[in-house]
């Protein structure tokens, strides 16, 4: 033992003597011989490897986002088109699985203190009723044609303004009357019911809205209201042999192309606050062992468009909420009458989820992350899917873009979809009178447009 | 052949250059925080010009109507500001139908009317009585020898309609016609309205508006009116704006003699200049970058003053 320590100090009084030689000229400190790589240009996995990562150097090295969006979508090679409104039976499990998303039916819990107190609006009949003490005295029923238009409002406990709901049940009475009964319109269209009336009745219901409730959410004064914008989005996810051709045999990574036009979409300059914390895990994505085209998914070929309703040079580059409006195709008759009731909701909820999974990840393309070079914080958007009476809202967050075969090995995170079921606004319109309206449809629209990032 | 003077001819109206005083008392008023607007107003002509879609430059079939429903968006934002501008609501595609006699000829103006936007209130009138009773005194210009019907369609009419495509008496709260607005978004040249036909193509339809409400306000007997009724019109076709500010004060257009109508007509206001899509190079050096350049802020704070006409 004694031996070995000795040794021990011998060797280490060595070194330390060798290391203090004064003037001892210091090895370089590049090497002299570039490091030794595959080549890029032979037929190997190797080199296959090789210039995968040469492509994500380049990628990564793009000076502005416009150069890394071209680089990203420069091969175009055939890939399935993904209609967020689509006929196809569960195509709502088959979506999550492609974008790796957890469907948490009901509503994202909000903090109490965050949701505006509302007034309370009672259905009273419309002759008056006496004037709560220290409350301002009910308006007259603002048109005859809008029922229960008695409006009340009592003042909120404590500082916040309380939302008036008769007004906001009047405007939309208004939007909705003035659309399908006020204005004479010729008949509609073959097969283009969506245009004549629910179309209109959408954009008057939230442009209406919104500048109702800008002057109490700042974010809404700075937005930007697009009418039938396009959001484009282009990924790869998961793996595939090709089949035939001349390509034949080669393992390719399965392309998805999104291309949707919302009705409606509003944009803002500053990001929505997340939901929950970037690495939650509040369910499990389904693993679907088919391939993508029995969906039916087809492949075509064509530009990869990565797009979120306008340009990178918008200053309002985060989403807000968007709108989207069932074509007659996926009417809910059609899906009673082939005795389909259980898709009705799917519709709902595959539109959701693809349309908000394009937005989201292509407003994180904007900000310059891609499947390799993943989000470091949440991007958080809000959907209204409806046809025109039924609504059903969904709010998406998105944890990861990192969806490739090599990148989603190590990647615990998902991206989650909070849904709800659709419900009715109204029973039905007749004679200038809106039956059976219903508020919280109303309320809950009226939360979407007021969220707001915490500091605003 | 002007079309503005044989529109005034048809519509008995004496033409003021120029918008009117309280118009212009809207825009001059610092209160109303027109300056902050400008920049968002940059922000939704470069939207509306450049950025909307993934092509490279949108044609004016799509940035005309985008441009519009930007700048309508940041007029209405200012609601929170002005809750009764809520009360405030758009009709697209609305039909006008309104028939009148003029020196024994019978003149209708029928039509898909572009954008309407209704209020609930009524715009006060704009000219003082003095001035309404001053347009006695103004002759209307004769075209002698040319009719002054020349170029119109004669059609024979079987109905006598006057109404303005929405049932205003059965309780509808926005019941007054407030501004039209006509969008001139073909993109060929010559299926767009020249600058001086679409000022004659706005004073018609918004003389179609003000009498159809006026007769359905105070019945189908020509008189002057005591209450006169104003509606505004805008008209564009993405880069001239046309401003017009119309009075009804007479319905009495057989004569051509008595009280006239007024009109208000601030023409071709350019909002910028040019949009560069792409910048312009010669030989390796930017001579233009993309971009709007020569914005000019008046056109702006002019639409959004005849917005806000009426509620402020």
């Amino acid at each position: 033992m004694a031996a070995l320590g000795a040794r021990r100090l011998l060797r280490t009084g060595r070194r330390w003597f060798s290391e203090t030689v004064p003037g001892a000229p210091s090895p370089p400190a590049s090497p002299l011989y570039p490091p030794v790589v595959a080549s890029a240009t032979a037929k190997s996995k190797a080199a296959k490897s090789q210039r995968l990562q040469r492509f994500n150097q380049r990628v990564h090295a793009a000076a502005t986002v416009e150069e890394k969006l071209r680089l990203y979508g420069k091969l175009q090679r055939p890939k399935y088109t993904v209609y967020p409104q689509t006929f196809a039976l569960n195509a709502d499990r088959w979506y999550r699985s492609f974008t790796k998303t957890v469907l948490v039916p009901g509503m994202p819990p909000r903090a109490a203190a965050a949701k505006p107190p509302v007034a309370v609006a009672g259905t009273t009949p419309e002759a008056g009723r006496a004037p709560e003490p220290g409350a301002e005295a009910p308006r007259a029923p603002q048109a005859p044609g809008a029922a229960e238009a008695a409006k009340t409002s009592e003042p909120a406990a404590g500082a916040a303004p309380y939302l008036d709901m008769g007004e906001l049940r009047s405007l939309a009475c208004d939007a909705l009357l003035q659309e399908s009964f006020y204005q004479n319109k010729k008949r509609p269209f073959l097969y283009r019911d969506q245009d004549h009336t629910p179309g209109p009745f959408l954009t008057q219901l939230v442009s209406t809205l919104a500048a109702f409730l800008s002057g109490r959410n700042p974010l809404l004064a700075a937005s930007s209201l697009d009418l039938n914008p396009e959001v484009n989005y282009y990924w790869h996810h998961g793996e595939e042999v090709v089949v035939h051709g001349h390509r034949k045999g080669r393992v390719d990574p399965v392309r998805f192309q999104i291309n949707d036009n919302p009705h409606l979409q509003i944009r803002v300059p500053k990001q929505l606050p997340e939901v929950v914390p970037l690495e939650s895990d509040l369910g499990d994505v389904p693993v679907i062992d088919h391939k993508p085209s029995k969906l039916p998914l087809f492949k075509k070929q064509y530009e990869n468009k990565v797009f979120i309703g306008s340009k990178v040079a918008d200053p309002c580059c985060y989403g807000h909420t968007q709108f989207h409006l069932l074509p007659d195709k996926l009417k809910r008759e059609r899906f009673i009458r082939q005795r389909l009731e259980d898709q009705i909701e799917v519709v709902y909820r595959s539109n959701g989820i693809a349309s908000l999974f394009a937005w989201t990840a292509a407003q994180a393309m904007y900000q310059g992350f891609w499947s390799e070079a993943d989000v470091t914080r949440p991007f958080v958007s809000q959907a209204v899917v409806t046809d025109g009476k039924y609504f059903a809202f969904f709010c998406y967050q998105l944890n990861t873009l990192a969806l490739t075969t090599e990148t989603i090995k190590n990647n615990p995170r998902k991206n989650i979809c909070w849904g709800t079921d659709s419900k009715p606004l109204y029973d039905v319109v007749e004679d200038g009178n809106v039956k059976g309206f219903n508020d919280e449809v109303l309320l809950q629209l009226v939360r979407f447009l007021l969220n707001r990032p915490k500091e605003l | 052949f002007p079309g503005v003077r044989q529109a005034q001819w048809l519509t008995k109206t004496k033409l003021v250059e120029g918008l009117p005083p309280a118009v212009q008392g809207i825009m001059d008023n610092p209160a109303h925080g027109l300056q902050e607007l400008e920049e968002r107003a940059k922000h939704a002509v470069s939207h509306a010009r450049l950025w909307d879609t993934p092509e490279v430059a949108p044609r004016r079939e799509q940035y005309c109507p985008v441009l519009f429903e930007n700048l309508i968006h940041i007029c209405r934002l200012m609601s929170g500001k002005y809750p009764s501008l809520s009360k405030r609501m758009l009709a697209r595609n609305c039909r006008i139908a309104a028939t009148w006699e003029r020196e024994s000829i019978l003149l209708q103006v029928r039509g898909l009317s572009g954008i309407l936007m209704n209020s609930m209130t009524p715009i006060p009138p704009v000219a003082s009585k003095e001035e309404v009773l001053a347009t006695r005194e103004h002759v209307l210009e004769t075209f002698y020898p040319i009719a002054p019907t020349i170029d119109l369609q004669e059609v024979n009419v079987y109905k006598e309609l006057n109404d303005t495509g929405q049932c205003f008496g059965d309780g509808y709260p926005y019941s007054h016609p407030h501004t039209l607005f006509f969008l001139e978004s073909a993109n060929v040249r010559t299926n767009r309205f020249r600058p001086e036909q679409l000022r004659a193509k706005m004073l018609m339809f918004a003389f179609g508006n003000a009498l159809a409400k006026a007769k359905a306000l105070h019945g189908n007997d020509p008189k002057v009116l005591e209450q006169p009724v104003v509606v505004q019109s805008v008209g564009t076709d993405g880069q001239l704006f046309q401003f017009m500010v119309f009075q009804l004060n007479t319905t009495d257009l057989v004569s051509n003699d008595g009280v006239k109508n007024l009109v208000w007509i601030d023409s071709d206001r350019n909002l910028y200049e040019k949009a560069q899509c792409v910048p312009e190079v010669k030989k390796r050096v930017v001579t233009k970058p993309a971009g709007i350049s020569g914005f000019q802020p008046d056109t702006f704070k002019k639409f959004l003053a005849l917005y806000l006409h009426g509620t402020v």
